[in-house]
């Protein structure tokens, strides 16, 4: 433990127990003003939306998936909260990293890969994220977080199967992390 | 009183404004709290840190306990709060497909951002990715259809399906989340690692 | 540790107030007569034919349609997806299930709404909820979505975007008797139903 603090320390990372509540008390709010929790794909899919409906609007009354979303959110899918919080998010990203000095273009990788292969993975990792978010209707933000906190079953469902999944499969990625 | 913005005590525009500033914060909590190394997130499948658990756990709790508090002193009305609604099959099968991007990518969506917003190109990539997928469903949303709407079960509580009390279930997740976060001070110290 | 040991000594006490602290929700309990009346009056359980072709067309899981005729009148015509509870077995338990739950949205119809109406007010008044009526039943229903009368020229804008949501569902329902041969036929083109729905408003969301 006393390693791991001192770890910590010197990197300035928050108290993980401290930015647990932080980050509760920031859904709370969201709930409180919003009624509604946090999220995160939600924001990627009204940009792949708007692409579409940008380069071809024949395109996106092809696409059930895209035009009852686009639909929904009075014609434009830009105008929607998700894409308003995730400019924050990265708003707010960048000022923790510029506070505590850790802003630095890099590729964090474990040294017994490639920057090349962890970049691959991190490609393809991205589009299974982003394609399983669709299919389960929200990631580990909008469905699993804020669904547990709100007690909704299929938060508990997806957030056991998000993590019961990457555990399984941790040992055949082992390479990659440690 | 609350929510504030579905009983129409703000705007749509002030929601929205609102919305940015919950992203900067939940932005700068996540960042601060490591989110943003990928390393440190994908450490929770190793033992080796365990900071994912506790942070997702903590928050999950807190928020869960202030919302039951608010209900209780009539600040929140739950009924209009957003439940995501239970489809157990895409619940299920799009959770495994995420838990695959988990170990694979070693990012989720929001802490994707996290990580590009302070220079990490192994984020940003998994970004460029997050588009892809999103495309990729969408374009062959036929296929999918089926499974997607399969087993609907409304907007059921954890709490109703066991039976058991909104406050009772709580309390027995604060115990369980307890127990996992003594398990992972223990297994942080069993498989340490000096730097990565 | 010393931080896990606070966050413990903090959260155990507040979960062991919550648990402690009765469920406050009394579900399915009955209304009085005055409450009935009031409801039925303002006429909340009305839905509008418009919204529930909506719903079909876009296939949503959480409609569920519910004849009270006769089984005959069942077997002879009934709406898509719909199921067959006669209204003068209502209370049999084989049907409880179905009336009181809140996982789906329950429409009642019937030719007109008068029987629709009945079945309503029986379940309301054992305290379901989630049950609604068709407005204006199966005639209105054949005579206004499935074979939409041509608005005339100086109608309203949403007259016509009325008549071109309805025309649109009708041939996705394979609706007006006319058997639509062309595969290819309009699909929905998610016009919006004109007139919405009188339920409770909720936050969308989704992440």
């Amino acid at each position: 433990m006393s390693n791991n603090t001192s770890t910590n320390k010197s990197r300035n990372y928050l108290n993980p127990y401290l930015g647990g509540v932080l980050l509760g008390l920031v859904l709370l709010a969201a709930n409180f003003v919003s009624g509604r929790g946090l999220g995160a794909s939600g924001a990627i899919k009204s940009v792949v939306a708007t692409t579409i409906g940008t380069v071809n609007k024949e395109a996106i009354g092809t696409m059930p998936f895209m035009a009852e979303y686009a639909e929904s959110h009075s014609g434009n899918p830009m105008k929607s909260w998700l894409v308003f919080e995730m400019l924050g998010v990265i708003v707010g990203g960048f000022l923790s990293g510029a506070v505590a000095g850790r802003l630095k273009l890099k590729v964090e990788h474990s040294p017994k890969i490639t920057s090349r292969r962890r970049l691959i993975f991190a490609l393809a990792g991205g589009a299974l994220f982003g394609f399983g978010s669709q299919l389960g209707r929200g990631c580990t933000s909008g469905s699993a977080l804020s669904g547990m906190a709100v007690l909704s079953l299929g938060g508990f469902i997806t957030m056991m199967a998000i993590f019961g999944t990457a555990f399984a499969l941790a040992y055949f990625f082992r390479k990659n992390w440690i | 009183m609350g929510p504030l913005a579905p009983n129409e005590i703000i705007s749509e525009n002030t929601n929205f404004l609102f919305a940015f500033f919950i992203g900067i914060a939940f932005g700068w909590v996540l960042e601060s709290s490591g989110f943003s190394s990928s390393r440190k997130l994908a450490g929770i499948f190793y033992g080796y840190d365990a900071v994912v658990l506790k942070v997702f756990f903590t928050a999950a709790l807190t928020a869960m306990l202030g919302m039951l508090f608010m209900s209780m002193f009539g600040w929140l009305d739950l009924d209009l709060v957003y439940v995501n609604p239970t489809y157990l099959t895409s619940a299920i099968a799009g959770g495994v497909v995420m838990g695959v991007g988990f170990i694979m990518g070693g990012f989720c969506p929001g802490t994707s951002f996290c990580g590009a917003a302070i220079g990490k190109i192994d984020a940003m990539v998994f970004v460029g990715g997050l588009f892809i997928g999103v495309y990729g469903f969408a374009f062959t949303y036929g296929w999918w259809e089926k499974l997607y709407l399969a087993r609907y079960l409304g907007e059921p509580k954890i709490s109703e399906t066991l039976g058991i009390s909104d406050g009772l279930f709580g309390l027995l997740m604060i115990l369980a989340a307890l127990g996992m976060f003594v398990v992972a001070e223990w297994a942080e110290k069993k498989f340490a690692r000096e730097e990565y | 540790m010393k931080q896990l040991k606070l966050l413990a000594l903090i959260i155990i006490p507040l979960g062991i107030i919550i648990a402690a602290m009765p469920a406050d929700k009394v579900k399915h309990s009955r209304l009085t007569p005055d409450e009935l009346l009031q409801e039925a009056g303002a006429g909340v359980q009305f839905i509008s034919p418009d919204v529930v072709a909506d719903m079909l067309v876009r296939k949503d899981p959480s409609l569920k349609l519910i004849d009270v005729r006769t089984p005959e009148e069942f077997e002879s015509f009934s709406l898509p997806g719909a199921i067959n509870v006669p209204l003068s077995n209502l209370l049999s338990d084989e049907y409880s299930d179905q009336l009181n739950q809140d996982a789906y949205m329950n429409v009642f119809y019937s030719n007109g709404s008068v029987y629709a109406n009945q079945a309503w007010m029986i379940t309301r008044q054992l305290g379901y909820e989630n049950n609604f009526v068709l407005e204006g039943g199966l005639n209105y229903w054949f005579g206004n979505i499935l074979s939409p009368a041509t608005p005339s020229q100086t109608s309203p804008d949403e007259e016509f975007a009325r008549y071109d949501f309805r025309k649109s569902a009708a041939a996705a329902l394979g609706g007006g008797g006319v058997v639509s041969t062309d595969a290819a036929a309009p699909a929905p083109k998610a016009v919006k139903p004109p007139v919405t729905a009188k339920a409770k408003k909720k936050p969308s969301g989704g992440c």
